[in-house]
């Protein structure tokens, strides 16, 4: 008794694309693994509105025009610039580190322009009264960064 | 048949690289808006995401509870009972025995019913004003402690007539009390819990190091980056009470959001923030007492404040502190030395006390 290989066995190009696009797919979920998965990548800010994501961007956009948020009867303008020692006065020398602020609120606390500017990924300015967080994500990491601030 | 095979193993290959999840890098983050401040809680592990959800749920649950602003919590019912007795939940019902217990101790430092008086200067809604001598006379005299219907059992609450209260010196503390209960049912190894000014160091990072935990710096509050120190913290609670996190200027004076229960105008103790800090495995809601004590020890002032301590360190609920001053002193109880870290270039003088 004889055998043959059956024709059906035989590789074709749809196995080919299959396969490969199972191997991609592996070494897209190892390197994203590897990353230990949320962290790390571009600094990205997000803005969410009542718990809503509202925006998401990278910072150096608004070195060309601000953004307006408007939540809860206020409006909030987010800008990019250069974090001061004193922004109230702009006074040098700048620390050194650039990022996002919120240059005007017309809301009645004003905690989110005293926030200043944040630069790293982890960081957030809350409005409490419009309900608005922009939250900065990603990023370079650095053991040397605080995981928590009290105050 | 074999080319079924083949795909089989492929796709085993692909869980194969997906499957082991490290408990160290899984986690989850998320952002709360709620008690009037905004939390991040992030949760590492297996189980991460259901445990963020459900510490999610419980602020929610507590907030739901406790909220002055809400006119449906249970807080509201009772400050708008007219002095009847009202049924509470076991959590209210306990946060307002601790809240009675603290007040004791801190001979009325602590005080949830100055409410009233938080109210006349803007604080609760956000209307800022300047009340006037009489009018914080007036409010001061519905101070005094809830009381129970049946002494030792939470059953119902009731206030005098005209007498309301605000947990918010002490809420934040009590929910970080109840998510360590979450964190710890549902075995999350390490966890990095913020909830305005009350941080949970839960575990320590997934390098193996303590969770670093900047103390703000009061005199560059505008500067997020800016701070007079760092703690080092594994498995503890911490929690700073400070004149310039809600404030309002007016007529070119400060007035700030704490309170001092004596005379009804922002505690002007010669601190501008205190910090206490306390380990998770203590009885008796360690969370609660430091948010407590950082808010009461704020209002008496450095030298009561380093005595209270004293006469705590023996009890079994010590805590730990550091105190900024206004003259540009950090001082640091011998507890925390080495788990404080100078920042270097602040410009304050660092103290260590025993």
């Amino acid at each position: 008794m004889t055998t043959r290989p059956s024709p059906k066995l035989r590789p074709t190009w749809a196995d080919a694309l299959v396969i490969l696009s199972v191997a991609a797919l592996a070494m897209a979920l190892a390197v994203f693994q590897w990353r230990g998965g949320d962290s790390g990548g571009a600094l990205t800010a997000v803005v969410s509105v009542d718990g809503t994501e509202a925006d998401r961007f990278a910072p150096e956009e608004l070195l060309e025009q601000p953004r307006t948020y408007t939540s809860n009867g206020y409006t909030l303008t987010v800008t990019y610039g250069v974090d001061y020692e004193d922004p109230s006065r702009n006074a040098l020398p700048p620390s050194g580190k650039s990022g996002l602020r919120v240059a005007f609120s017309d809301c009645p606390t004003q905690d989110c322009v005293r926030t200043g500017t944040i630069s790293r990924g982890g960081q957030s300015i809350v409005c409490l009264p419009a309900r608005i967080i922009v939250r900065l994500e990603g990023g370079p990491g650095d053991p040397a960064e605080v995981d928590a601030v009290l105050g | 048949m074999r080319r079924l095979i083949l795909y089989v193993l492929l796709l085993a290959l692909l869980g194969g690289c997906a499957a082991p999840v490290d408990p160290d890098t899984a986690r989850e983050s998320i952002q709360v808006l709620a008690m009037d401040t905004a939390m991040l809680i992030t949760t590492y592990g297996e189980r991460s995401v259901p445990a963020a959800y459900a510490c999610e749920d419980t602020i929610r649950d507590l907030e739901a509870q406790f909220s002055r602003t809400d006119p449906d919590s249970a807080v509201s019912r009772l400050n708008n009972a007219g002095g009847e007795s009202v049924e509470v939940e076991e959590d209210l019902g306990r946060l307002i025995l601790i809240a009675n217990t603290y007040h004791q101790w801190t001979n009325g430092a602590l005080d949830i019913s100055i409410a009233p008086v938080a109210s006349a200067w803007g604080f609760t809604e956000d209307s800022f004003r300047v009340p006037s001598q009489e009018e914080l006379e007036e409010l001061l005299r519905l101070k005094g402690r809830p009381q129970f219907s049946t002494p030792g059992i939470v059953t119902s609450v009731s206030l005098s007539p005209g007498q309301s209260i605000d947990l918010g010196a002490i809420a934040k503390g009590y929910a970080a009390d109840k998510i360590l209960e979450v964190l710890q049912e549902y075995e999350v190894p390490r966890a990095n819990i913020s909830l305005g000014g009350n941080v949970l160091a839960y575990g320590g990072r997934p390098d193996g190091t303590p969770w670093r935990v900047g103390i703000q710096d009061p005199a560059r509050a505008e500067n997020p980056n800016a701070f007079a120190g760092v703690l080092n913290l594994t498995d503890s609670f911490a929690v700073t009470s400070g004149g310039y996190q809600r404030f309002f200027e007016e007529n070119g004076e400060h007035y700030h959001h704490i309170i001092d229960p004596a005379t009804g105008y922002p505690a002007d103790s010669g601190l501008v923030s205190v910090t206490v800090v306390a380990d998770c495995a203590l009885p008796e809601y360690p969370g609660t007492m430091c948010d407590a004590l950082s808010t009461a020890l704020f209002v008496m002032g450095e030298e009561q404040a380093l005595d209270f301590w004293r006469f705590w360190k023996s009890s079994k609920t010590p805590f730990e502190l550091v105190l900024i001053t206004e003259d540009g002193r950090v001082v640091v109880t011998e507890g925390l030395v080495d788990r404080f870290t100078q920042e270097e270039g602040s410009g304050y003088d660092y103290e260590t006390v025993s």
